[in-house]
Parts: C-alpha cells; sequence; structure tokens
C-alpha cells in the first residue's frame, strides 16, 4: 500500500511538471525571423529576390577555398500566411569548388529542373553571391493564388547538407561509442537509464543553416523593390557547357 | 499523374514546413492541384524526402572540378588521437598519397563523417594545398578533438533492505589516443539490513579495440568481473511485504570475464559472439526453508551451488538500429536478439539455455509527437544461477533495477492488479509490453538540444516451470502479471542525457 501511495504521489509531482511543460510545446521550435525580400510577378510567375549570403560565415567563407567542394542548397515556398498551407516550392543548388592551381573559383548551379548553369569567377565575395543571392526566383505561377489571399515565403538554406542516414549513423556512434558490448537483458532497456554524461556535439543535417520568412504579401500588389540584381564583382566569367 | 505530382509538392512544402517550425501541415486542398513550374520534379523520388538532403542538393552529373593527385596526407590537432588512426580511416576510403582525388570527390564528406562518427572530435575539416607539380596536392585534414570521458551510468539509490548503495560506470573512448575504449564500473553499499546480508561490491573492467579495418572489422572487447554481494530469499511473511527481517540472505562473490567479438553488417546490424568464465563462491545462509503465512515449511531454491561452482557460456546476438535518432526516437526501430548457452564442455556447474529479445519501434505522429512500442520477451531452459535469471526489478520499472548484477531490494512488484506476481523475483519466463507517447518540448535551445515528455504504460510478467503447472484452478489472479509505466521528460544536451521520470524516482528510493 504504502508503494501505491509512493507511485501516486511522485505520478502526481512528475504529471504537474510534465504538464506545465508540455503547455510549451508550441513554442517548442524557434520561429524563424522574418526578412524583407522583393516579391513581384513576373510573366506570370510569382518570384522573389532575396539574398542569402550570410550563410557563409567567416569560417564557411575560409572553407571555400580548401580545394573541396562548397554545396548550397536553398528551398522557397509559398505558403497561406493565415492558414500556413503550402503552395508551391522551389529549390536551387549550386556548387562552388576552388582550383588550387588556377586560383580561381569554379560555379554550378540549377534551379528546379531546370539546365546547369556553370561560370568561372575569380573571388570568393562573386562565388557566394552566385550561391546565394535569389534574383527573380520563380516560386509558382500566379494564377495558382487567390487574388484576395495573403502569403509568405518561407525560405531555407543549407551548407553542405548530408543526408539523413549518415547523419543518424554520426549520431548512433557518439551516443553508444560501445554498441554490441554489453549485454542484453531488461536492465539496459531504454527506460533504465538516468543519466549519460559525455560531450555531446550537435550533428546537423547540414554544416549550416539559415531559415527565415517574407513580409506577407498579396498577389495583386506587389511588395518592394529587388535587391541589388549584379554580382559583386563586375568581371563574370563563363565557361561552355 | 497531375494529382501525384501535386502530392508531391505538398510533401514537399509540409516537409518544409515543418523544417522551419511554421504552421504548415497537410491540407487536401492543395493535393489536387497542378505543380508549379519551378518545382523540381527528379523522377519517381519522393520530393518529401526533405532530410536526405544531400541527395537534394546532388547534380546528375556528380563530377565537378579539378582532379589531384594526392602527394601527402598531413594531420593537425591531433593531440591526442595518433595519426596512424586518422590515416587508416582515410586509407580505408582510398585517400592516400598517390591516388587520385576530384574537387567534389564524395570520398571527402565520407571521410569527414567517417571520422567524427568515431566519437573523437568535435570537427574536422579536409583541405587541399598546392603540391609539388603542377596537379599535386596535399591533403590536410585538421581536426578538433572532444572530451572522450563518458559517464555512462549513475547508481545512487536507497531502499528498505539496504540504506544506500553507489557507484558510477566510466568509459575513455580514446585510451592512449588509439581509440581504445576503456571502462570502469563500479558500486558499493552498505551492509543491507537482511539477516546474514554483507555490504556489496561489483566491479567492472572493460576494454574495447576499434574494429579491425575500418567501422566495419571485427572489434573485439574483454569486461573483467568482480562481484562480492547477498541476494536475498524469503523466508518468513507475505508475499508483499518487504520487512527485511523477513528475508535471508546469500554471499556470492563472482569472478570472471567475458570476451566479445563484434562486427557492424550491412543496414544497420551488428552482429556479437562471446565467451564467458566465472568461478563462483556462494555460502548459504543456516536457514534454508521458508515459514509460509499458513503455517507449513518450504525448501528455499536459492538458485545457486553453495560452495564452488562455474559458470561458462557462450552468446550470440545481433542488434538491428533504424531509429532515427538514439535519444529522442520518431521513427525506426531497434530489434536486440541474443542467445546464450551454458554448458559442462565450457566448464559450467550449470547447464542452461537464455534467448532474450527486446525491440522497439518507433511511428510519428503529427505535430513531432511519437508513440512507441516496446517488447521484452526472454526465456530460460535448465538451470541457470539466479544471477543470470530475469529478476522482476530490472522488468518493472518502478522497483530498483540490480547494479552492476547486484540486487540491493527486497521490494516486490507492486501488484496493482492484485495477482500473485509479488511472489516472483527471479525467474525463467519474462515478458513485458510498454506502449510509449512522446512530445516534443524543446528543439535548438542553446545547449539543450532536445527535449521530450513520455508516458509509458504497460504490463510485465513472470514465471517459472512450476508455476505454469500449478495445481488449482486458473484465474486472473493467479497470472503473475503487473502494470507498470514511466512518466517524465528525457532530455538531450550538449553535456549528455538525462531522464528525469517517476520510475527513476522510485527506483532510487524505494520502501
Amino acid at each position: 500500500m504504502d508503494t501505491r501511495r509512493a507511485v501516486f504521489a511522485a505520478a502526481s509531482v512528475t504529471a504537474c511538471l510534465v504538464g506545465v511543460l508540455a503547455g510549451r510545446t508550441a513554442q517548442a521550435a524557434d520561429p524563424p525571423p522574418r526578412r524583407q525580400s522583393g516579391i513581384e510577378v513576373k510573366n506570370g510567375q510569382v518570384t522573389v529576390s532575396v539574398g542569402l549570403q550570410d550563410l557563409f560565415g567567416p569560417a564557411e567563407r575560409q572553407h571555400l577555398s580548401s580545394g573541396f567542394a562548397t554545396r548550397v542548397l536553398i528551398r522557397a515556398a509559398i505558403q497561406d500566411e493565415s492558414s500556413g498551407e503550402p503552395i508551391a516550392l522551389a529549390v536551387q543548388r549550386t556548387e562552388i569548388v576552388y582550383d588550387i592551381w588556377d586560383e580561381r573559383f569554379e560555379v554550378r548551379s540549377t534551379r528546379g529542373l531546370g539546365a546547369e548553369q556553370r561560370a568561372v569567377v575569380p573571388t570568393a565575395d562573386e562565388a557566394i553571391w552566385r550561391a546565394t543571392a535569389l534574383v527573380d526566383f520563380p516560386l509558382a505561377e500566379a494564377k495558382r493564388l487567390r487574388p484576395d489571399g495573403r502569403y509568405v515565403v518561407v525560405l531555407r538554406g543549407d551548407l553542405n547538407p548530408i543526408s539523413e542516414d549518415l547523419l543518424v549513423e554520426v549520431r548512433r556512434w557518439l551516443v553508444q561509442p560501445a554498441r554490441g558490448e554489453r549485454s542484453l537483458g531488461a536492465g539496459d532497456s531504454f527506460f533504465g537509464s538516468f543519466v549519460s554524461i559525455f560531450v555531446n556535439p550537435r550533428i546537423e543535417d547540414s554544416e549550416r543553416q539559415i531559415r527565415f520568412v517574407s513580409q506577407p504579401f498579396a498577389p495583386g500588389s506587389p511588395t518592394l523593390p529587388t535587391p541589388r540584381s549584379s554580382p559583386p564583382r563586375s568581371k563574370i566569367g563563363g565557361i561552355p557547357r | 499523374m497531375i494529382a501525384r505530382a501535386g502530392a508531391r509538392v505538398l510533401a514537399v512544402a509540409m516537409a518544409l514546413g515543418a523544417a522551419l517550425g511554421s504552421r504548415a501541415g497537410a491540407t487536401e486542398s492543395a493535393a489536387g492541384e497542378p505543380p508549379s513550374a519551378a518545382t523540381p520534379n527528379r523522377g519517381d523520388r519522393a520530393e518529401g524526402d526533405l532530410g536526405t538532403d544531400s541527395d537534394a542538393a546532388s547534380f546528375p552529373d556528380a563530377r565537378f572540378g579539378p582532379r589531384y593527385l594526392i602527394e601527402e596526407v598531413v594531420i593537425r590537432g591531433n593531440r591526442k588521437t595518433a595519426k596512424s588512426l586518422i590515416l587508416g580511416e582515410l586509407a580505408a576510403l582510398g585517400l592516400a598519397p598517390g591516388a587520385s582525388v576530384d574537387a567534389s570527390d564524395p570520398r571527402v564528406q565520407a571521410a569527414r563523417y567517417r571520422l567524427l562518427a568515431l566519437g573523437f572530435f568535435l570537427d574536422v575539416r579536409l583541405s587541399l594545398t598546392r603540391g609539388a607539380k603542377r596537379g599535386g596536392a596535399i591533403l590536410a585534414v585538421e581536426v578538433d578533438e572532444r572530451g572522450t570521458l563518458v559517464i555512462n551510468e549513475l547508481f545512487p539509490a536507497t531502499s528498505q533492505a539496504t540504506l544506500f548503495w553507489g557507484g558510477a560506470d566510466v568509459s575513455e573512448t580514446n585510451f592512449l589516443g588509439r581509440g581504445i575504449n576503456l571502462g570502469v564500473g563500479f558500486v558499493a553499499s552498505t551492509k543491507p539490513v537482511v539477516p546474514d546480508a554483507h555490504a556489496g561490491l561489483g566491479l567492472r573492467l572493460r576494454a574495447g579495440v576499434p574494429p579491425l579495418g575500418g567501422p566495419n572489422g571485427l572489434s573485439l572487447s574483454l569486461t573483467g568481473l568482480f562481484n562480492d554481494g547477498s541476494e536475498f530469499y524469503r523466508a518468513a511473511g507475505d508475499d508483499g511485504d518487504p520487512a527485511p527481517d523477513d528475508f535471508v540472505a546469500t554471499r556470492v562473490r563472482r569472478a570472471g570475464g567475458l570476451l566479445t567479438v563484434g562486427k557492424m553488417l550491412p543496414a544497420g546490424l551488428h552482429a556479437s559472439i562471446g565467451l564467458r568464465e566465472e568461478e563462483i563462491t556462494a555460502t548459504l545462509p543456516p536457514l534454508e526453508a521458508r515459514v509460509l503465512p499458513g503455517g507449513g515449511v518450504v525448501p528455499i531454491d536459492f538458485m545457486i551451488r553453495g560452495g564452488a561452482s562455474r559458470v561458462g557460456t557462450v552468446s550470440a546476438g545481433l542488434d538491428l538500429d533504424t531509429r532515427s535518432d538514439p535519444i529522442l526516437p520518431r521513427d525506426g526501430m531497434r530489434i536486440a536478439l541474443s542467445v546464450e548457452t551454458g554448458d559442462e564442455i565450457l566448464g559450467s556447474s550449470y547447464g542452461y539455455l537464455k534467448g532474450v529479445l527486446d525491440a522497439s519501434f518507433y511511428r510519428k505522429l503529427p505535430h513531432g509527437h511519437a508513440l512507441g512500442f516496446h517488447v521484452f520477451a526472454g526465456a530460460i531452459g535448465g538451470d541457470a544461477p539466479y544471477f543470470d535469471r530475469f529478476f522482476v526489478g530490472d522488468l518493472n520499472l518502478l522497483l530498483p533495477r540490480r547494479a552492476l548484477g547486484i540486487n540491493f531490494s527486497t521490494q516486490p512488484s507492486p501488484n496493482l492488479f492484485n495477482t500473485n506476481i509479488a511472489h516472483h523475483r527471479y525467474d525463467n519466463y519474462a515478458g513485458r509490453l510498454l506502449v510509449e507517447y512522446a512530445v516534443p518540448i524543446w528543439r535548438h535551445h542553446g545547449l539543450v538540444y532536445g527535449g521530450d515528455a513520455f508516458v509509458a504504460v504497460g504490463l510485465l510478467g513472470m514465471a517459472s516451470d512450476g508455476d505454469l503447472s500449478a495445481p488449482g484452478p486458473v484465474s486472473a489472479r493467479t497470472l503473475p502479471i503487473d502494470v507498470t509505466g514511466d512518466l517524465g521528460l528525457r532530455l538531450d544536451t550538449y553535456v549528455g542525457v538525462f531522464t528525469i521520470s517517476v520510475a527513476n524516482a522510485l527506483s532510487r528510493a524505494s520502501f
């Protein structure tokens, strides 16, 4: 009987604690910040113009000259502002490599199923601009949006994304370095352990990522002028495919 | 076709919405709409696979940029980790002097994460600098080492029978910088108040070498064990009464070791075989009979031979782990299966066969919630020593578990169904089924990466051969089953993993 009372008392206390914390579930994920973006209708397409250059911090910028490829994946989606209902998604993927002998950057990118564009540029700034500046980036046919509707564009940029399988495998090894070295028994179950203390670095699904949401817009009223539409350097090289 | 493509758009948008933490969710209204001209569509691959980001970011023509001849490999930042260990990992991928490497070579990323997966580094960076000849390059690997001391378990607890027991299980996963996993576990207790009992002491020394020939090679580990402690047997009183005075105690010393050979197989499967040898010295109490509440007297089965005996077993295990995350899983499964047998051929005084299945299955629910099903089933045939049998404290989350194989409590199962479960402490058959519901509380908040509130409830049952053929009518009350469960928080943080729960509190302060 004492045990039952103890179970009940402990359960009550913990239930209250869990209940209070569960009430915070809606706040569990940080809402993405808002970023002013140029949203227009051109040739029947809703387009967005915005820069994600801050995807590259000083370390990432330095690593751009490592000689190995840097990949950038940008995904942009239109959502209904009030309901969050997704309307369409568009993707741009870019790869940058630095030639350590010729000291130049080679950049290639595609938008959706579009043709691959290649360029050779002399500076890291220009390579980053080509990978992260969306200029009149088409999102969806304008006729798919309600004229009286209000929408936002949600954007996510990932630097060197990795596969989910690889991510899980790395996490597993970090958390369970001695897998298979312990005997099996109910005492080793998922519930039993109280604490495991170790340096547990966060492994993301990309090396760096930024997320933000545009200001709301209505299809009938374009919002902002597009940001700078030319790369930082005027010399734009190109190589034939 | 259009609906299918539209559904792909929807799936992608849903995943993106989830990734952005927005309110985007599944709505049927968008499913039938045609895809945008800007929407990517790469064959039949589901567009919702946003998790496989590397695929989404890949180009049809993987090769891009110049190709170099590796002239030399240099390692930087490895103050502790042996250079040969890192070079070996790179060489396993063909990244060695004399080999060619493309600027967009997928082996480079694979090497980075292979090195990270060793668990020795916070970060790994690969880069190229000019070599001696045009087209040649020096491959530089810069590592940032992490602390590799791991506290696997802490054992502080108290019970009615033992005022205090405590200890820890600690590992150094990169001993001497050679990737050797060296672990020490210990637990010690005050003298239990059960008659004839002795203070408990348990020690473990564990050493494991890195897989030979890379991550998929054979791994070897050796564990030495020493236990000197008491086990408690009811000599009087009702089955539900944990009063220590109603118990007698044996004193059992165990000394031996376990050699394990393991190997990673494809698709997340890990296989292992083991050999265990132990010398046992057991001192039985003067009183070897129990007085039943009705006045009868029955002999006590100590499940251990008095004096010297040996345990010798071989075992085999399979472990499949496809969970989406080892701490806060949302999808996938973990299934572990083991078989162990003791026989005279192995020098064992105890002949038995033991099989154990421990499985967890997870299903993702809307809003980041998850449903988990946990199944445990075990059976022993033959004459196993008590410490190899299934113990009620290991099965019921609300009771103290054994610490390094030593039990310190006389607490019976709470018996919430009013069955005869309180009679069962060590048995040859055991089963448990738990259903768990997890709700995300934190995500991406500084040093606390994630946290789940969870509630789990389930049934457990235990029995031995005699119970299955007991005389008299079978009724619900004769079934040795009980309810178990847990409620609490599970946190994934920069400094480790913590579980704060009702069961943890109860199992560590059991009265």
